[in-house]
């Protein structure tokens, strides 16, 4: 895997992945950026050749491997990618591969040669399992993909749309990885698509790259793409944003919505300050008379959890009094409340309505300083 | 609060309120109580508004947890500022609010061109820690502060109708 790090230094990708294990869509993803990355920079291809022959040599063929078993339009992008290149580079290419198993059924056509080529140059980057005896098999078959993919450009277009409502989904959620890819033929339909659907899989390891295809149409080169890619996950984030400010839904036009969004948010804020002026206006005639207010507040906005977190713990007590202990109790519930705090309390709904029926009658029941201590204690 | 949780709490028999507005909520209503039952204790009434002011912000922050970028901003504007009433070693304080500054301007001057440049300078006004971000980043954070400040204002609502009325 370092050596696929390696070669995604060499070719000057926007951000190294982290490679931890590897897997069949990883590797997928592996070859795909590989390939695209050679074929924008063709003239460095052969130079950088002897990099990654040098160490992996003994790489397994998972690429090919994946490449038959794996989504059908990753390998046709790769194949029509690699149609592209003039026959004799690819022989040049091919030949200059030190391919761990030579028994290569000798190419035919030039399809098959680039064929082979892109597949063995995948091979270099798989983690090295399969045995080379697979290869020619592999190749055989990948072989035919070509024939098929030639004939039948049209299929690439279904795929992306099924994917594409995912781009947005999945651009904010999951690991993203970003991926240039070189103009195909003109005749061949690009697709946008997120290969991170399939390749974020893997172990749940976020990995940095975003794949992304143009369109048809647009413009393929790395930097338009990272643009897209980057627009649309802007996008994304100011449709929350719309949904989260009322109003916001008609306006069309970033730049109104964005208005909105700013003057949304100073009204907030006025309002929190105009509510803590208030509430210093109101704080001296108030002792803090919490179990009204505990009361209320669990009723409607605040839920009932974190006072039934606190009662179990309050009542086995029996009569605290004393401020020592008061504030032993605060700052132990404080820790309990912070340590769940930071994470999802999911405990919290065991204790629900019956331990704040018995807070009420207890509150109610008791001598007055003592129930204002132990509510202060609850919180 | 029009949250775009799915979580709806009132069709959620087991669990009530799990939905994360909630949860914050508890948080800060706890800490912001706590906060002003000291301050009522402490401060003068000539200062109390802006105690109360900076308690809340305080308390939504730390209830927010460090997880979020505009949280750590404001706690760590918190602390450098305790630190420099404690110690008074302005040079100190005052390296470390430059530094970040500067860190902060390179925000990505493409985004500028493409939205309009007041807004997101706006913006990044607003949202604390906004400046050492960039664009999306600036979007997610927003979108988060929104919903906690709405919380926010509907604890402290809360607790003043309580007060008000009893």
């Amino acid at each position: 895997m370092l050596n696929s790090v390696r070669f995604a230094r060499n070719f000057g990708e926007y951000r190294v992945a982290s490679l931890s294990k590897p897997s069949s869509h990883f590797r997928n993803l592996d070859f795909r950026r590989n390939c695209a990355s050679r074929l924008t920079m063709e003239p460095k291809a052969e130079a950088t050749q002897p990099h990654f022959r040098s160490g992996e040599m003994g790489f397994g063929l998972d690429e090919i491997h994946s490449l038959i078993s794996g989504p059908p339009e990753t390998g046709r992008n790769s194949f029509t990618a690699l149609l592209e290149l003039p026959p004799p580079q690819a022989v040049q290419l091919l030949v200059k591969e030190d391919f761990p198993a030579k028994h290569l059924p000798p190419p035919i056509f030039p399809s098959n040669i680039g064929l082979i080529d892109r597949a063995s140059k995948r091979s270099f980057f798989a983690s090295a399992d399969n045995p080379p005896a697979s290869n020619t098999i592999l190749l055989a078959s990948s072989s035919m993909k070509v024939e098929i993919v030639k004939q039948e450009p049209t299929d690439s277009q279904p795929h992306p749309n099924s994917a594409s409502p995912a781009v947005s989904d999945q651009s904010p959620k999951s690991g993203k990885r970003k991926e240039r890819e070189k103009k195909v033929k003109e005749s061949n339909k690009k697709s946008k698509k997120v290969v991170a659907n399939e390749a974020s899989e893997d172990g749940g390891k976020k990995l940095p790259y975003v794949h992304v295809r143009a369109r048809r149409g647009q413009a393929t080169d790395s930097h338009s793409l990272a643009e897209r890619a980057r627009r649309e996950k802007i996008n994304a984030r100011m449709k929350l944003l719309q949904e989260l400010v009322p109003g916001c839904n008609k306006i069309s036009g970033t730049a109104m919505v964005l208005d909105e969004i700013i003057n949304h948010v100073q009204a907030l804020q006025r309002q929190v300050e105009f509510l803590s002026m208030r509430l210093a206006a109101v704080n001296p005639r108030i002792d803090f008379n919490l179990d009204a207010l505990l009361a209320a507040e669990s009723g409607s906005s605040i839920d009932n959890d974190y006072m039934g977190m606190f009662t179990p713990t309050i009542w086995p007590e029996g009569q605290i009094n004393g401020n020592r202990q008061l504030e032993y109790q605060q700052l132990w519930q404080g820790d309990e409340l912070r340590q769940p705090g930071w994470s999802r309390e999911e405990d919290t709904p065991n204790f629900i309505t019956p331990e704040t029926s018995h807070l009420s009658y207890d509150s109610s029941a008791n001598s007055a300083p003592l129930h204002s201590s132990q509510l202060k204690m609850e919180l | 609060m029009t949250t775009t949780h799915p979580k709806n709490p009132t069709t959620h028999p087991k669990n009530p309120t799990t939905n994360p507005s909630s949860v914050i909520r508890t948080r800060f209503a706890v800490r912001f109580l706590h906060a002003m039952k000291k301050l009522n204790k402490k401060t003068p009434p000539s200062r109390r508004y802006h105690t109360i002011r900076a308690a809340a912000c305080a308390s939504m922050a730390s209830a927010v947890g460090p997880r979020r970028a505009w949280s750590r901003a404001i706690l760590r504007k918190i602390r450098a500022r305790t630190l420099h009433d404690h110690l008074i070693h302005k040079s100190r304080n005052h390296r470390l609010i430059t530094r970040r500054k500067s860190a902060g301007l390179r925000g990505n001057p493409r985004d500028q061109e493409e939205v309009g440049f007041r807004q997101e300078d706006d913006l990044r006004g607003l949202v604390p820690g906004g400046e050492g971000m960039g664009f999306c980043r600036l979007l997610s954070e927003t979108a988060h502060y929104i919903k906690c400040l709405r919380a926010q204002v509907q604890v402290m609502t809360n607790i003043l109708d309580h007060y008000s009325s009893s």
